[in-house]
């Protein structure tokens, strides 16, 4: 969920103090994740980048409120192109999509132009896939010399924001911050790419006659600097999504229309290919919903009368033709896309506060799983016998699970994470005891005796094929513990639980004491191993007395419906 | 009398005094019995106690960091390698401060530079503080040979937040106030004690008083075995969900990415599918996807939808389920297939759900969620929310609040939370909404189907339940923790 920072003293200013902000943001779906002083963090839906705008914000506030009412074709593009970008075939083959707005007259005081960069820094690091998928530069307008083109190269150079001296493409990714965090960008094609110089062009890079205005997407230059005096600006939205980038250069034209901006469109010419691509379009969708249709999706009778005023609300110019409604999704709206994305609008303009729940009618019975109910029954069998149970996690690492348990262990015999972000986290847990035994060695201060048991799932594998099962696993930990204790228990749980005739016999296992561990046979199968645990197990969990255990498959494969 | 305590008085017969281990000897008694019995005797001023001072030491979790070195060993290393160092390349500045304090270094100009004692310590590599440390982990809580000998430089470790030392006061020695011999002999004279088998069956009982025991005297405490929390939560959420006609389901843990993910059309380029979100695994790297009816209505969804190409070799990867939603969209298509079904049907889950997450106090790699589905006809969402506040209702979440949110694989969307007034305390209890009716159509289903859940760690945390002060506790099972941990509030 992205969360923006905007200052409580320009809301206020714009009619929502705190107290009426509160109010008002949990019916938009927008979450108050704190308060610093003057400034509110707000956390947003993935869905609305219009609202990560403080002018789109102040928007969707504005119409809720009923202090705007959206009007017919509001957000206008004046006719005549600003500008052209060139297109070159070697940036077509790393990151091909490039759309400019030419903004003029916009308001960017106060702190207007830091909402602006704010929100183009978060929308690229969200929607954008951090940049990957789009990015969105701010040039000054007038340091713009003549037209643009947009190239890849192997090398060049730039004067980055911030620095005073030029420096290579290469120095700026390997030496700059916003170099190191963007570096995922820059792929090239995978090794396809045209060469320049014999090296491939990596670089997507926006120059106009005299200079390098961008290094795409990691940094512009710091000749076309903003600054918040600025009324004129160009901004560069591109990406490797063609809809991506001329629906997000749909939402910010808006916001800056709202800023006050007269919005020229900017011309792209693909080498190569005839005519141009001409962005932004500031192109509304008309769509016709039935009020019959919202009524059976939400449950909720929206009045033909009242039904305008609910769209209204929520941004959209409409028209109301008998038992349907008409209406024009604003440009901004980039997440609008099915019928069924105005319904959820109706709801919010609606009020959720206001919706009545209604009761589903008909009967239904409830039934509980097997295999839940029987890890119950096991739970409470091994409670009654003195132990307490134990939940551990499924994710463990090769030491706990083989080491300590002075096993060997097989790379094909189990399930292993492809990349986990905790050292202590490498697989999936093949037996329970050690989990077990990991669980009593943090509590060898505690009184003795201790008893612990745990119901759980285990996954091992055999030819390429995973099987999950369900095991019960006990410890016994004590000065007085014996191979005699364990085979008590494990009778009374065998007989309790499995049910079917079982014999115990020899068996031998690296971690249990030789001559003292056995087998639980059922049916001519192993279904389980208990006895007294080597010392050797012992000491690798620093546990410092005896103890016995016993681990005992209930379900030998997991077969799930559906 | 307690038996426990006549055997005491049987050990002191005829001694001035008796040493606690000799106590413990000649009794036959465990050491916690015998420190009971002889806190009871002496409570009833039958003995004297000589009481000393003891000290547990046990280490902390920086305190194992340093077994295998100190930081100001490693540093005395580096800078013994090369003679000095420059000190504004040294970012350890506990170790810098310590090798000072030992001698080892002097700083010189802005350099570290090795002294003679130094010089010998590098050659020696024995440390007392190391050494010292290595004795106390290896010889477990209690070493106390190795304690009364070190007492400066347990100071010195403890202060430096390496180990920990608990002062006790224990039973030294015991000298009786009375004469054992007469009490004992009393002891048979003055009535029943223990009551017999004989007793009762010969009714001998009738002819003898009751001996009055103490009825103040501390007992042993008792820990009785118990089910883990979670599991008692567990329960206690599948109960509500039983209650309310729901039908339980559980399905695998190692999923593939099309039932986790595609089938819920969230889109293959999105974050969460990266590493940083979800576990994939590398063995086994792929699942097959059996259903290629399913497979293809899926991917003609992603396309329309999301205007990308959509690789079936994506959605073949193994992870480990981010959601028990992915459990729901296997029910989904189960439906599409069934004949001859009643509607609505009512299904739930309580599961385990991962997460590849930087683990710390507040954040698990595995949790647990829970969710209902309900398909039906005209089923909408003014029926969701008297579900879902029915169900939360149950929990003993009254009057739950709602506010629009967004979810990829449902529309309309909604997120239920609780405004806990006496804890001052906001639970965000669930996620809610109709399910995508692309997502229906692609799984052949032609319902509504309702969905909403949450996670349960989030109940534990909460004051109004549980209280817990992180949510790691639980799953650590502690011994100490499991016996004396708070009960569910419910």
């Amino acid at each position: 969920m992205p969360i923006v920072a905007f200052s409580l003293k320009d809301l206020e200013r714009e009619g929502y103090p705190k107290a009426a902000l509160e109010e008002l943001v949990p019916k938009l779906g927008i979450e108050i994740e704190g308060v610093d002083g003057d400034e509110v963090k707000l956390g947003f839906t993935p869905n609305r980048p219009d609202l990560l705008d403080f002018t789109g914000l102040i928007r969707a506030f504005d119409n809720f409120t009923g202090k705007r009412v959206p009007a017919e074709a509001q957000y206008r593009i004046k006719n005549e192109p600003a500008l052209t970008i060139g297109v070159t075939q070697a940036v077509k083959k790393v990151r091909p999509y490039i759309a400019g707005i030419v903004a003029r007259d916009v308001n960017l005081k106060g702190n207007r132009l830091k909402y602006m960069i704010n929100f183009t820094d978060k929308f690229a690091d969200t929607y954008g896939r951090r940049r990957k998928k789009l990015a969105i530069g701010i040039h000054h307008l007038e340091a713009i010399k003549g037209n643009l083109v947009y190239d890849a190269v192997s090398e060049g150079t730039i004067t980055p924001l911030n620095e005073k001296e030029k420096m290579s493409f290469g120095e700026v990714m390997r030496e700059t911050a916003k170099g190191q965090e963007y570096s995922h960008t820059i792929t090239g094609s995978g090794g396809k790419g045209i060469k320049k110089g014999g090296k491939e062009a990596v670089y997507p890079y926006l120059k106009d006659d005299k200079k390098t205005i961008a290094l795409i997407p990691i940094i512009n230059s710091e000749q076309t600097r903003v600054k918040e005096d600025d009324t004129d600006i160009f901004v560069d939205i591109t990406g490797t999504s063609a809809n991506a980038v001329a629906s997000s250069a749909n939402l910010i034209a808006c916001s800056l229309i709202d800023m006050g901006a007269d919005i020229y469109p900017v011309n792209v010419l693909y080498a190569g290919s005839k005519g141009a691509w001409e962005n932004p379009s500031l192109r509304y969708r008309e769509m016709k919903v039935l009020l019959s249709g919202a009524e059976r999706t939400l449950g909720v009778h929206i009045s033909e009368s009242s039904v305008i005023g609910v769209v209204n609300k929520m941004g959209y110019f409409a028209s109301q033709y008998g038992k349907s409604v008409l209406l024009s999704v604003p440009p901004y709206r980039v997440d609008v896309i099915h019928k069924q994305d105005i319904i959820e609008d109706m709801a919010i303009g609606f009020g959720y506060d206001k919706i009545q729940p209604l009761p589903i009618s008909g009967s239904s019975v409830g039934l509980s799983d097997d295999l839940i109910d029987l890890e119950n029954r096991v739970a409470l069998l091994m409670v009654g016998l003195g132990y307490t149970e134990s939940i551990n996690s499924m994710l463990t690492n090769e030491t706990i699970n083989f080491d300590d348990m002075v096993c060997k262990y097989d790379k094909s015999r189990y399930v292993s994470l492809a990349d986990s972000k905790s050292l202590n986290i490498s697989m999936l847990r093949t037996d329970l005891l050690p989990g077990l035994l990991q669980d009593l060695s943090i509590s060898t201060n505690e009184r003795m005796p201790q008893r612990l048991f745990e119901v759980g799932k285990v996954f091992n594998m055999a030819d390429g094929k995973v099987t999950e099962s369900v095991r019960l696993a006990f410890v016994s930990e004590h000065s007085k513990t014996n191979f005699g204790e364990a085979k008590s228990v494990v009778e009374a749980a065998v007989r309790n639980v499995i049910g079917d005739p079982f014999r115990i016999k020899e068996h031998k296992h690296p971690s249990y004491v030789d001559g003292r561990c056995a087998a639980v046979v059922v049916n001519d199968e192993l279904v389980g191993i208990f006895g007294e645990l080597h010392p050797a197990v012992l000491e690798c969990f620093k546990l410092e007395e005896p103890a016995v255990a016993c681990e005992l498959t209930l379900v030998k494969e997991m077969k799930y419906e559906g | 009398m307690h038996e426990y305590e006549i055997k005491i008085l049987q050990a002191l017969k005829g001694k001035k005094e008796l040493g606690f281990d000799d106590i413990v000897v000649m009794s036959g008694l465990p050491k916690d019995s015998a420190m009971w019995a002889i806190e009871n005797l002496s409570q009833a001023k039958v003995v004297g106690v000589k009481r000393k001072g003891a000290s547990e030491v046990a280490l902390t979790q920086e305190g194992e960091k340093y077994v295998d070195g100190f930081p100001e060993e490693r540093l005395l290393k580096e800078v013994f390698k090369s003679g000095k160092l420059d000190i504004r390349g040294i970012k350890d500045q506990i170790a810098l401060a310590w090798a000072k304090k030992n001698a080892w270094i002097m700083i010189d100009g802005g350099m570290a530079v090795i002294t003679q004692v130094g010089k010998e310590a590098a050659k020696e590599r024995e440390y007392p503080a190391r050494i010292l440390l290595q004795k106390l982990a290896s010889a477990g809580p209690g070493a106390g040979a190795v304690v009364q000998k070190n007492q400066q430089l347990i100071g010195v470790l403890a202060k430096r937040g390496l180990l920990t030392v608990r002062e006790r006061s224990v039973i030294d020695s015991v000298a009786p106030l009375q004469d054992p011999a007469r009490l004992l002999s009393s002891e048979k004279e003055a009535g029943i004690g223990t009551l017999t088998r004989d007793m009762i069956k010969s009714g001998a009982w009738r002819k003898e008083r009751f001996r009055p025991y103490s009825i103040n005297a501390p007992v042993e405490p008792l820990y009785p075995a118990r089910l883990h929390p979670v599991r008692e939560f567990i329960n206690y959420v599948r109960q509500q969900w039983l209650e309310m006609g729901f039908v339980e389901i559980a399905g695998p843990i190692i999923e593939a990415a099309f039932w986790n993910f595609d089938a819920l059309f969230s889109p293959q380029d999105h974050p969460t599918r990266e590493m940083q979100d979800t576990f994939f695994l590398s063995n086994p790297r792929q699942i097959s996807i059996t259903d290629m009816e399913a497979v293809e209505e899926v991917r003609a969804m992603h396309e329309l939808g999301w205007k990308e190409k959509w690789s079936e070799n994506l959605a073949k990867e193994a992870l480990l389920r981010t959601h028990v939603t992915a459990l729901s969209a296997r029910y989904m298509r189960k439906l599409a297939n069934a004949v001859n079904e009643n509607y609505p049907q009512k299904f739930f889950s309580v599961g385990s759900v991962f997460r590849n997450e930087n683990l710390d106090y507040k954040h698990l790699a595995e949790l647990h969620q829970y969710e209902g589905i309900i398909i039906g006809n005209n089923l909408t969402f003014a029926n969701l929310i008297d579900s879902l506040k029915k169900f939360y209702a149950k929990l003993g979440f009254e009057d739950v609040k709602l506010r629009p949110s967004y979810f990829p694989f449902t529309e309309p969307s909604l997120e239920a939370y609780y405004y806990d007034e006496e804890h001052g305390d906001t639970i965000e209890l669930a996620g809610a909404g109709i399910i995508r009716p692309e997502i229906t159509k692609a799984l052949g289903i032609n319902r509504t189907v309702l969905a909403w859940g949450g996670g349960l760690e989030r109940f534990m945390l909460s004051a109004r339940m549980m209280g817990l002060d992180s949510i790691v506790t639980p799953y650590k099972n502690n011994v100490g923790w499991l016996r004396s941990r708070p009960n569910i509030k419910v």
